[in-house]
Formats: structure tokens, sequence, C-alpha cells
């Protein structure tokens, strides 16, 4: 109070100053039409440009918690859309009150998560992220962007963490398919650059083209994820299939907010996979 | 009191000048447009250098609110002629390079070079015909006419008030 006092006696005159002008002002303004319109829309602009730049700053400020609703809201969406896709394809044998109903009976569920880490500069890069075992994620769930494009897949989760290997890692393996078409293929990643990636194994009957869109396919994640676009092919050297350069859809270098994907019905996949192995059939391999 | 006696007497004739002569005398529609000398401010930048700032600012309150007064200025002296009041003590250091602080103040007009005190007075009717103009029109749509009107209203201001502030400063100080 003391130094409030003491500030206040060094700047009265400044005070007193401001005092007059502004009763001045006021006087002046209110004298006649002409002034009072001019010196209101003055008033009013240098308050509205004020305004703007403190509104914009705590938008700003805002933009982390609004970009994490609106990740939530896109996880809710696309459960929704996957709900509404699987409601039309099954409606011919199902009604729709039975489908709502059975809400665990999903065949798609997606989960906002967050980059906690990642590297893109190795070999075997990982990475991590903030959501774990009690948030509902477990190991092979898919992980994509928000647009719906190839992140990886979920290999190891803690209680609150979950690491996922991403399609920059030389051991990664998935399937792909050439987009609007049934050709499939592999895809791996040579350790070269963090923006490419390879399919090879791609049928000589497929006929792709520059640009054309390639799928991940593998039941791990739905249909229609982009892994990336052709962006050069060639025969292999026996002439037996061919191989592409895809540039990634996905920017891994900007990864922040990610969504995972759990396929309600891979644990069933799965079995029935290990129960072929157990058979000693040689057919198999996981896509 | 008999000490500021010239200050007042000053003050009642500046007035009577900008009152009853300048803001009367008819030089033609044409020329009207581009001059109007004001010469009041005299009253703030020959007040006694060693006062302290609330009394120059309270004076020249007063000043500005009978000028409103009489010419129907609806404030606009006031808001005009205060910053005046508040940044004469920076003009006078800029124009001198000496501290305002300083014992020895009450002679300083007197003792400034006349170049010196030209600045000084020429850049205070500058600053205030410009607030005053900028005030006035409320618009800088014609910009170049109300520059015009600045710098000739204030070399005419100019021309009228040196003989007063040479009188005044040698006669009195």
């Amino acid at each position: 109070m003391h130094r409030l006092l003491e500030f206040i006696k060094r700047i009265y005159v400044v005070l007193l100053f401001l005092l007059l002008e502004c009763i001045a002002i006021w006087q002046y303004a209110t004298s006649s039409p002409y002034t009072e319109a001019k010196i209101l829309s003055r008033t009013t602009a240098v308050g509205g440009y004020i305004s703007k730049k403190i509104t914009n700053v705590d938008h700003f400020f805002s933009l982390s918690g609004e970009n994490e609703l609106l990740n939530r809201r896109i996880a809710e969406l696309e459960q929704t859309l996957e709900r509404e896709r699987e409601l039309l394809a099954d409606y011919a044998e199902a009604s729709w009150q039975r489908k709502m109903a059975e809400e665990e009976d999903l065949h798609y569920r997606y989960y906002p998560a967050r980059v906690a880490s990642m590297t893109i500069s190795h070999q075997r890069n990982y990475i991590v992220l903030d959501k774990g075992e009690r948030d509902g994620i477990k190991k092979n769930m898919g992980v994509i962007t928000p647009d719906k494009n190839l992140v990886g897949y979920i290999i190891y989760s803690s209680d609150r963490y979950s690491v996922a290997m991403p399609v920059l890692n030389t051991e990664f393996t998935m399937g792909a398919s050439l987009s609007m078409t049934n050709y499939t293929c592999s895809l791996r990643w040579s350790g070269s650059s963090p923006y490419h990636v390879d399919i090879v194994d791609v049928s000589t009957y497929a006929q792709p083209e520059v640009g054309m869109a390639v799928e991940a396919w593998s039941e791990r994640l739905p249909k229609g994820v982009i892994v990336g676009h052709i962006e050069s092919f060639e025969h292999n050297a026996a002439q037996t299939a061919y191989s592409a350069r895809l540039k990634l859809a996905a920017d891994m270098s900007a990864l922040d907010n990610v969504l995972i994907v759990e396929n309600t019905h891979y644990g069933e996949i799965e079995s029935l996979m290990d129960n072929l192995e157990g058979q000693s059939t040689p057919n198999g391999a996981t896509k | 009191m008999y000490k500021y006696t010239p200050h007042i007497w000053l003050c009642l004739v500046v007035m009577f000048v900008q009152i009853f002569l300048l803001d009367n005398i008819d030089l033609g529609a044409s020329i009207s447009i581009w001059v109007r000398p004001m010469i009041f401010p005299l009253i703030v930048l020959l007040l006694p250098v060693e006062w302290r700032s609330i009394w120059v600012l309270l004076v020249t309150y007063v000043v500005a609110l009978l000028m409103d007064l009489l010419l129907g200025g609806s404030g606009i002296y006031v808001i005009t002629l205060l910053p005046i009041a508040l940044f004469r003590s920076a003009l006078l250091f800029l124009t001198t390079r000496r501290s305002m602080d300083s014992t020895d103040q009450s002679q300083l007009l007197a003792r400034m070079p006349l170049g010196q005190l030209m600045v000084y007075v020429a850049t205070s009717l500058l600053l205030y015909h410009t607030l005053f103009f900028v005030m006035e029109t409320l618009s800088l749509a014609n910009f170049f006419s109300l520059l015009m009107t600045i710098i000739l209203s204030t070399l005419c201001s100019l021309l009228i008030s040196w003989p007063i502030v040479r009188l005044f400063t040698s006669k009195v100080y």
C-alpha cells in the first residue's frame, strides 16, 4: 500500500493530465454530432483492435485444449462412422435396434492419443504414446493419423503408456494393396528416407501408376487407411513382380495427435491362426 | 505575486490579441483556410521555468478553459494545450541540452541563445498547431491540405510571436 502511494505520488502529474484530458475529450466528443461520430468510431476501432489482440492471445493458449477436444471428437465420429457402415452392411440380416444395442460388437474402436516421444533417425524407430492399458490399449492395435494415414501398430503397452512400431522401422512388416484394386503386396522400409517406404511383390497384372494411393491391408486396421502414394516403380530383376517407392502420406516428422484403432475381432483371428499353426499348416502367416 | 505580474500581463495581452485581433481578422476565405495563427501557447511556453509541473499544468488548464469558454472551443483548447504544458520541460531540455533540475533556472529563457529560443518556440508552436488541426478535423483524408495548414499557420504564429517573446525575455528576465 505504501509503495502504491509512493508510486502515485511520483506520477500524480501525469495522472492529473490524463484525467483533465479525458474530461476535455469527453466534452469535445459530445459537443457536436460530427465529433461524436468521429471519436466514437476511432475509439471503437481502437477498442476492437485491442479486444481482437487479447482474444487472439486467449485463443492461442486454448489451442492445445481445443486440439485435444477435436481429436476426441474425431475418434467419436470415426467410431460412429464405423458403426453406421456396419449397420448399413448388415442391414439385410439384422435390425437397426439390435445392432445399436450391441455396442460391444463394434468391429473397430478408436482411441485418441498423443505422441509422448519418438525417433525417426534410427533404423529401428519407436513411438511412445500417452495412452496405456488403463485406457484400453493393447498390443497389435493399429495406429493412424486423424486423417486416416498409416503410422504403425502397438507392440507393447504399460499401465499409462504404449509403444508403437512405426512404418519407419526396418522390422516393420504389413500387407498393402493398391487402392481401388485387389492387388496386394508387402510393405517395408529400407531405412534410408523417413519420408519414403517401399512396396514389393506387386503382381505384374496390376497396373501401378505414379500418384496412385496404396492402402494398408491388415487385420489391425480398417479399410481405407492410406500408406502413401506411388512415386516411382519398376520391375524386379526376374520380371515377375513390381516394386515401388511410396511417398508416405503421414508426415512422421511432425506427428502429434494420433488415433489408436482396435479390431475387436483381432483376438479371434489370432487364435484361429494359432490353431492353424498348431496343426502345422504352412499357410499360417499373418498379414 | 509582484514577481509574476509580467506573466499576468503577458497572459492578458496575448489572450486579448488572440481573441479580438487574430480570431476576427478577415484575410479572405481563400487565405483563412490555410492560415490560422494561434499565439496563446506562448503563455505556457513563457511561464517561469522553475515552476513545478503541477502548477504549470493547472495554470495551463485554466488558460485553456478560458480560451474554450471565450472562443467556443468545447474542450479542444484544453485537449491541445495540456500536452504542451506536460512536455514543456522535455522540449526545453532537448533544446538547451541541460537538465531542468538545476538550481539556476530562473534566468534560463533570458540566457538562452536566440537560436535555441527560436527552436524551442517554433517546435512548441508546431506541436500545438499539429495537435489542434488534427483534433479539429479528426481525419487524415485531406492529409496534404492539413499539412499545409499546419505549416503555414505555425509560420504565421511564429512571426507574430517572436517580437513578443524577445520583448518579454529581455525586459522581464
